[in-house]
């Protein structure tokens, strides 16, 4: 295993790195909407561990709620690096699954086993030394018929005549252990190995009989040293072929032998010209100049101190498969570090069975090849957190119930790295077919038995269509199967990825759906006092949408696309209504009141253009949202239709969380304070039904008040202020919002807002506390001052 | 115009007093002079404060119902009477306000009843004898401008019914018809949205009458105010004065009527604005976007490997 070099001895570091973990320890990550979180808990202290677990979009980090989904949706990613006996190190990566079976590990546990041991293992019994306890006795002592059981190893070192510590890297090359058992043969083969080493110029075995039968090891040696060296350089010998050294001729001349070894020299000049400059950053290389010029000279210790030194910013920066081969150039000013960084020769992507087997997949490559950051492909170094990444942007196809991604050594390139990935396809399609039943109110508004209304919803999707990730869905749900017309929402809907080609790096989504909803107008609503008066509107629309989804991070997107629709408004008892009440001053009221459709005739079609804007910048601060959002949309009438209606109904919004205090990011440190600004306009040039009108007050308008209360208008300007402060592990907030008309009220057909008695603007503001998902607060409506409790779910902003 | 109505020979001048039919007779001439063949004025205010009963002073004939104690159902009334080739049209309008709110269906009779018809005075009663101006005047106020626009201000006069009064102890009759009318003037000012030195610079007409039999009457049998002023040839000079004062009278068309429809406003403009929208919002949003993409922070690994490649070709 040693190697020679022109100007001194090369040392080959022993490849044992495993014990390092090269993972931090455990810490917690939550990317902003991808919603894995990635815990690193070991099971054992050699197998350091990476689980992932994917769960439904959800923006929980709290630490408490993360064992929680690790337990309830069973998706995981684990990668264990362990040491073979053949000091290759190999890593895994699994997404999804049951991931960290105890059959895997104990797989891996018996492979972490050196081999030398493993083949004794079998030996039920050791024998004891038979010598007269504690004396000291000659390796060449030892019986070769016996299998010695090992109580200790101890290394001394007879130029500082010390013992060195047992945790020392030393250990690691010596791969002897108390409590195993060795022959005489194998201690001689680890003995040979040190002395061949090229760390020491001495090596001895001493052993030292116990009382119990066992013997004591100790290795007492004196270390090499070298001239001292000024500088440190570190290059990247990966897929290099090794030089392979010229036997010396025991016949050569002294002539022949400077000529050999300035030939010697030569090539290795070559060879450090050739190769490629690591990725070690120039501190860490300064360090390593430091630690040189501290030293008299180089000592082997010193260089076993360096190489670990470089490793474990390999290993602390993901690089799992890098390594130390070589100390070059010894005995000269510069000292040459010769990593093998862990090239990529290639990536496999290999579909599996259930069952583990490698089957054919469905999916196309491509699909999957553009999800592998370009850092994980041949002529890459491997990284495990790119590794992490593409485990994570494979697992996000949605298509994969398992995803996998396993390095291996490269057999046939030396120092390279195969990177295999592993997926387990989904089933494609699926249908579904529930019912259920509803109490409805009876007519007293008890529930009565002839209330009771049978239910159900019919759904499939097909997913994964030519393999390309496209998918067709659609769903039918009623509440009322007895009279289905009654209450029938449907929805159809095809998505078309990679619009632009799978090979072209821009993503456009194509999307077409046909859909219904059914919803209360917040229009035609009362205001305080008058809610009982006003009967209420329903809102159906039909229609047919495609739009084309450009998304440029997982939060920022362009959405364009042409609406079809036909809407209806419906009366409380399902028929088609013209207008709305009208509240007549001696408190009577009549149906001639504010239109609701723009042909009058209770029945709108109509086709426009929407576009869509998103730019969201918004992150998580331990569990804290903080950054910009802004949204612009804009519906453009093509003045097809009833009436050929022609308009421009477009909204701006803006959010600003401001964080208000720096902390560090982690799991257990308290969330940031954060002030919330907001701000949404709304308006509309042109044809305005009364349904497309802008609805102030509610939850998502103004607090405190109910959906319409405050009226619905042309244009709105909605101003809210929230500030949160960080109690425990959620928050606390105070809000202030405003909702004006800016006096556009009287734009919409029948002016909605006066007629039914609404203000037209308000204020509110109130405290209210984060409970989960949930927000409890105390609102005080500005116009009446009163105040009063709700609870809602999701966001605000 | 009120072409279309058959009008009657106006009788009613020959009631007034001999003095008063000679100064009626010169304002008819004026208008004869001018070439201006008709003249329709406009009566509005609150209900029960003596609209038809001023219409029936000026036309000096029962033309209008009056009743006392309520309200003359909705429908305004159009009271249309010719002398010597002048028709002077008077439309008398029911109350506008209704259990404490402006009734809009009454605003709205009206408008529809004015439609196509071209209004050259809008006279706005109230009573003298009220101490108060309140939210409902200015209700009122409010309505009329937002159903014929302010520029009606311009074509009006205050009439101020009633006004044969006695003011409260220790106020002098003058001062208070002052007062009186200052306040209900701020009123018209504000919902005219007029600044009071444009107001000054045309004095707000101002028009004093006592529709009640009881009225004092001069030597001359003319009725006449406290001050002792004959108030019907003033009312008839002053409509006559406002009718040549300069400014457009206002004609009610569909537009009006219906009033301004929101929806066809700025509809031209929509290519514009969508070019606007898409050119300066929405591109530089997607290039904002870009831009964070470019500068977004990415993870060590990403740039050291981008690096070495670099490096590396």
């Amino acid at each position: 295993m040693s190697k020679f070099a022109i100007n001194g001895q090369l040392i080959l570091l022993p490849e044992v790195s495993t014990t390092n973990s090269h993972l931090p320890t455990p810490r917690k990550h939550s990317a902003p909407s991808s919603s894995h979180e990635l815990l690193n808990n070991a099971p054992s202290p050699r197998f350091p561990s990476l689980i992932c677990c994917c769960s439904s979009p959800n923006r929980n980090t709290e630490p408490s709620s993360s064992g929680h989904l690790l337990k309830s949706l069973g998706k995981s990613l684990f990668f264990g690096s362990i040491s073979p006996a053949a000091s290759q190190f190999s890593s895994t990566f699994s997404g999804g699954g049951g991931g960290g079976d105890g059959g895997l590990w104990r797989d891996l546990f018996s492979l972490a086993t050196p081999v030398a041991v493993a083949d004794e293992k079998h030996s039920p019994d050791w024998d004891s030394h038979g010598l007269p306890a504690n004396i000291v006795v000659q390796l060449n002592k030892l019986s070769g018929l016996k299998k010695y059981k090992i109580s200790d190893v101890l290394f001394f070192d007879r130029r500082s005549k010390t013992t060195a510590p047992a945790e020392d890297s030393l250990s690691e090359m010596v791969p002897i252990h108390p409590g195993e058992i060795h022959t005489k043969a194998q201690l001689q083969n680890d003995l040979e190995t040190l002395t061949s080493s090229g760390m020491f110029e001495k090596v001895d075995l001493l052993g030292n009989t116990k009382p119990d039968g066992t013997l004591g090891l100790t290795f007492s040696f004196v270390e090499s040293t070298w001239k001292s060296a000024e500088r440190f350089r570190c290059i990247n010998v990966g897929l290099m072929t090794q030089p392979k050294p010229v036997p010396t001729d025991s016949d050569m001349t002294d002539r022949e032998m400077i000529e050999y070894y300035r030939n010697q020299e030569k090539d290795y000049k070559r060879r450090i010209d050739k190769a490629r400059p690591c990725m070690l950053p120039g501190p860490v290389q300064r360090e390593m100049m430091l630690m040189l010029r501290d030293q008299k000279n180089v000592s082997a210790s010193l260089l076993r101190r360096i190489g670990d030194r470089v490793v474990k910013w390999y290993r602390d920066n993901g690089y799992a498969y890098a390594n130390v081969t070589n100390f070059g150039s010894l005995n000269s000013k510069e000292l040459v570090c010769e990593v093998s960084e862990g090239d990529i020769t290639r990536v496999v992507i290999q579909f599996q069975d259930k069952l583990g087997n490698v089957v054919e997949g469905h999916t196309q490559i491509p699909i999957i090849h553009r999800e592998i950051p370009k850092q994980l492909r041949p002529g890459h170094v491997l990284n495990m957190k790119a590794a992490n990444q593409a485990v994570k942007n494979i697992f996000s196809l949605n298509l994969f119930s398992n995803v996998e991604i396993i390095p291996r050594a490269d057999e046939k390139n030396e120092g390279g790295v195969i990177v295999e990935i592993n997926l387990r396809e989904a089933d494609k399609k699926s249908a579904e077919v529930s019912t259920e039943w509803n109490i409805v109110p009876g007519p007293g508004g008890a529930p009565s038995l002839e209330s009771f209304q049978p239910g159900g919803s019919v759904s499939f999707e097909h997913k994964n269509i030519h393999g390309l990730n496209r998918t067709f869905m659609g769903s039918v749900t009623t509440s009322n199967l007895l009279n289905p017309e009654d209450d029938l929402a449907f929805k159809l809907e095809y998505v078309h990825p990679h619009l632009d080609g799978v090979y072209n790096s821009r993503n456009r989504i194509f999307k077409t759906s046909a859909f219904n909803s059914r919803k209360l107008s917040p229009v035609f609503t009362g205001g305080p006092g008058f809610e009982e008066l006003v009967p209420p509107l329903v809102v159906d629309r039909v229609g047919l949408k495609a739009n084309i989804t450009e998304n440029f991070t997982r939060q920022s997107k362009s959405t364009y696309g042409l609406v079809l629709e036909e809407i209806t408004t419906r009366d409380g008892n399902i028929q088609i209504c013209k207008s709305g009440m009208r509240l007549l001053p001696d408190g009577g009221t009549s149906d001639d009141g504010p239109p609701t459709t723009l042909s009058g005739t209770g029945v709108d079609r109509v086709a426009f253009l929407q576009a869509n804007v998103t730019r969201d910048n918004t992150k998580f601060v331990n569990g804290a949202i903080v950054g910009d959002r802004t949204v612009f949309q804009v519906d453009q009438g093509l003045g097809i239709g009833s009436k050929c209606p022609f308009f421009n109904r477009h909204q701006l919004s803006l959010t600003k969380f401001i964080q208000l205090k720096r902390v560090k990011e982690g799991s257990g440190i308290p969330q940031p304070p954060v002030l919330v600004l907001h701000g949404h306009y709304g308006s509309c040039v042109g044809d305005l039904p009364s349904y497309e009108s802008f609805a102030i007050g509610g939850p998502n308008s103004v607090r405190g008040y109910t959906m319409g209360e405050l009226g619905a208008a042309r244009n709105i300007l909605e101003l809210s202020a929230e500030i949160r402060v960080p109690v425990k592990n959620t928050h606390v907030y105070a809000f202030a919002e405003h909702g004006n008309d800016l006096g556009s009220s009287k734009d919409v057909k029948g002016n909605p807002t006066a007629a039914y008695r609404r203000m037209g603007h308000g204020s509110s503001y109130g405290l209210g506390v984060k409970l989960g998902q949930v927000r409890a607060e105390y609102a005080v409506d500005h116009n009446r001052g009163t105040g009063a409790f709700f609870l809602r779910f999701g966001e605000r902003y | 115009m009120a072409a279309l109505q058959m009008s009657r020979e106006w009788i009613g001048i020959q009631q007034f007093p001999p003095a008063t039919q000679s100064k009626l007779l010169e304002i008819l001439d004026k208008f004869k002079q001018e070439d201006v063949s008709s003249l329709t004025v406009l009566v509005m205010g609150k209900g029960g404060v003596g609209k038809s009963s001023t219409v029936n002073s000026v036309i000096g004939e029962r033309a209008a119902a009056v009743s006392t104690f309520q309200s003359e159902g909705l429908r305004p009334t159009l009271v249309s009477r010719s002398r010597s080739g002048f028709t002077l049209n008077v439309i008398d309008t029911p109350g506008l306000i209704e259990g404490g709110y402006v009734n809009d269906q009454a605003v709205n009779l009206i408008k529809g009843f004015l439609l196509n018809k071209t209004i050259d005075v809008l006279l706005y009663v109230d009573r003298l004898d009220v101490y108060r101006v309140d939210d409902l005047d200015r209700q009122v106020v409010t309505a009329i401008t937002d159903a014929f626009g302010k520029e009606i201000w311009k074509k009006s006069a205050l009439v101020l019914s009633h006004a044969q009064f006695s003011p409260p102890d220790g106020l002098n009759y003058d001062l208070f018809v002052s007062r009186r009318s200052d306040a209900l003037l701020k009123l018209i000012r504000a919902a005219a949205q007029v600044k009071k030195q444009d107001m000054q610079g045309s004095l707000f007409p101002v028009i004093r009458v006592e529709n009640s039999g009881r009225c004092n009457k001069n030597e001359s049998d003319e009725k006449i105010l406290p001050d002792g002023t004959s108030w019907i040839p003033n009312l008839f000079k002053t409509i006559t004065e406002i009718s040549f004062n300069g400014s457009e009278s206002i004609h009610v068309d569909k537009k009006l009527v219906e009033g301004p429809n929101p929806n066809e406003r700025g509809k031209r403009l929509i290519p514009l604005i969508f070019a606007f929208q898409y050119l300066l919002l929405m591109k530089p949003l997607v290039r904002l976007i870009k831009s964070d993409v470019s500068r977004e922070s990415k993870p060590a690994w990403e740039i050291r490997d981008s690096g070495s490649a670099s490096r590396r070709a």
